[in-house]
């Protein structure tokens, strides 16, 4: 009897392990990602500063969850590593919604700036095209004011 | 001058005047390449300054250090920072080959930081369990930022240095977008260590 309950410790304890592992695991992929969607964020020029001190705080707790494990302390380090994963979905949520804006913002600053970019250019050429006319014109009649006059005598 | 020439100057202004107008539009398109891009470790003592490092340590007393990481990468990054103790016969990172340290890590930090952003940490750490007897000394425990690790660590005495010479060291990793893993950034930081006396 005292061999069973020897048995049914040890396997107590590596199924704790591997449960443990496996939320360690867990963990690190929710903050891998929650750090993938924030970097596509701002590749897409959104404000990610906020976000980046959340991602924080998960990777901050999933360190000590690590730290917890090393010493052995399989609770605590469950517990760490389960506080994680809402952290890193709130993260990885938020980052997609700031993708989002931002790629909204992003296409009308490019429409703002090719509408811009026509616009400004065409008067320009208009005011340099008819800045030119009144030169030219200017330019032939003092021309012609400065012609010799032919003596019929 | 003639006609001809002043037509020339007016549509070389033309012309450099539609490409300033034309400037924000093609700053959308042409991207210029950025300048090198690294991290930086650093390891700073007690007061925040690169002076005073423990150096001779004495079981159950406390030491601090502060440790830092700069990123220059041009955009956010996510890193690991490793803490890891070993003796003079442990094998240190080798920055030549980039590889780590085999030692397994103690201790570490995550967090992620922004581009031109620095991250800095106070590291409190102090030995207990250490004993000296004749040219052997052996620290069993360390205690890094009130986390307890049984460390098991001898030294033997070191008649060159006369030290019995320990290494608290910091590995820096950083986490591959595009391998999906967090991988040694062969930046190091070592704060060595003599155990000159236990209570």
């Amino acid at each position: 009897m005292a061999f069973g309950s020897f048995l049914y410790s040890e396997h107590y304890a590596f199924a704790q392990t591997d449960q443990t592992e496996s939320k360690l695991q867990a963990a690190n992929t929710a903050v891998e990602q929650a750090f993938n969607a924030v970097l596509d964020a701002e590749k897409t020029g959104a404000n990610v500063t906020g976000t980046l001190a959340l991602l924080n705080t998960a990777a901050g707790i999933l360190a000590q969850a690590e730290n917890s494990y090393r010493t052995g302390d399989s609770n605590t380090t469950a517990a760490q590593a389960d506080s994680v994963l809402p952290i890193a979905q709130e993260v990885t949520a938020s980052a997609q919604d700031a993708k989002q804006t931002a790629l909204i913002s992003n296409q009308n600053a490019v429409w703002s700036t090719i509408a811009f970019t026509v616009i400004a250019g065409f008067v320009f050429v208009l005011v340099l095209f008819l800045v030119w006319r009144r030169f030219k014109r200017s330019y032939i009649n003092s021309l012609s004011e400065a012609k010799p006059e032919v003596n019929s005598q | 001058m003639k006609l001809e020439g002043y037509k020339l100057v007016f549509v070389a202004v033309g012309l450099i005047g539609v490409l300033l107008i034309a400037t924000p539009a093609l700053g959308d398109v042409i991207r210029l390449p950025g300048g090198e891009q690294f991290s930086e470790l650093y390891l700073l003592g007690p007061d925040n300054m690169a002076a005073n490092y423990p150096f001779n340590i004495v079981a159950g007393q406390n030491y601090s250090v502060y440790v830092g990481v700069g990123s220059q990468l041009g955009s956010s990054a996510y890193y690991v920072l490793y803490v890891k103790f070993g003796n003079q016969t442990d094998q240190m990172p080798n920055a030549t080959l980039g590889t780590p340290s085999s030692l397994q890590p103690l201790y570490e930090y995550r967090f992620s930081i922004q581009d031109s952003v620095n991250w800095e940490s106070l590291l409190n750490f102090s030995v207990s369990n250490a004993s000296i007897s004749g040219n052997n000394s052996q620290i069993n425990t360390l205690q890094i930022n009130n986390v307890t690790f049984n460390v098991d660590k001898p030294a033997v005495w070191n008649s060159n240095s006369t030290t019995f010479t320990y290494q608290l060291f910091f590995e820096l990793w950083i986490y591959n977008v595009q391998t999906g893993s967090v991988e040694f950034n062969n930046r190091f930081v070592n704060l060595q260590l003599n155990l000159t006396r236990t209570p």
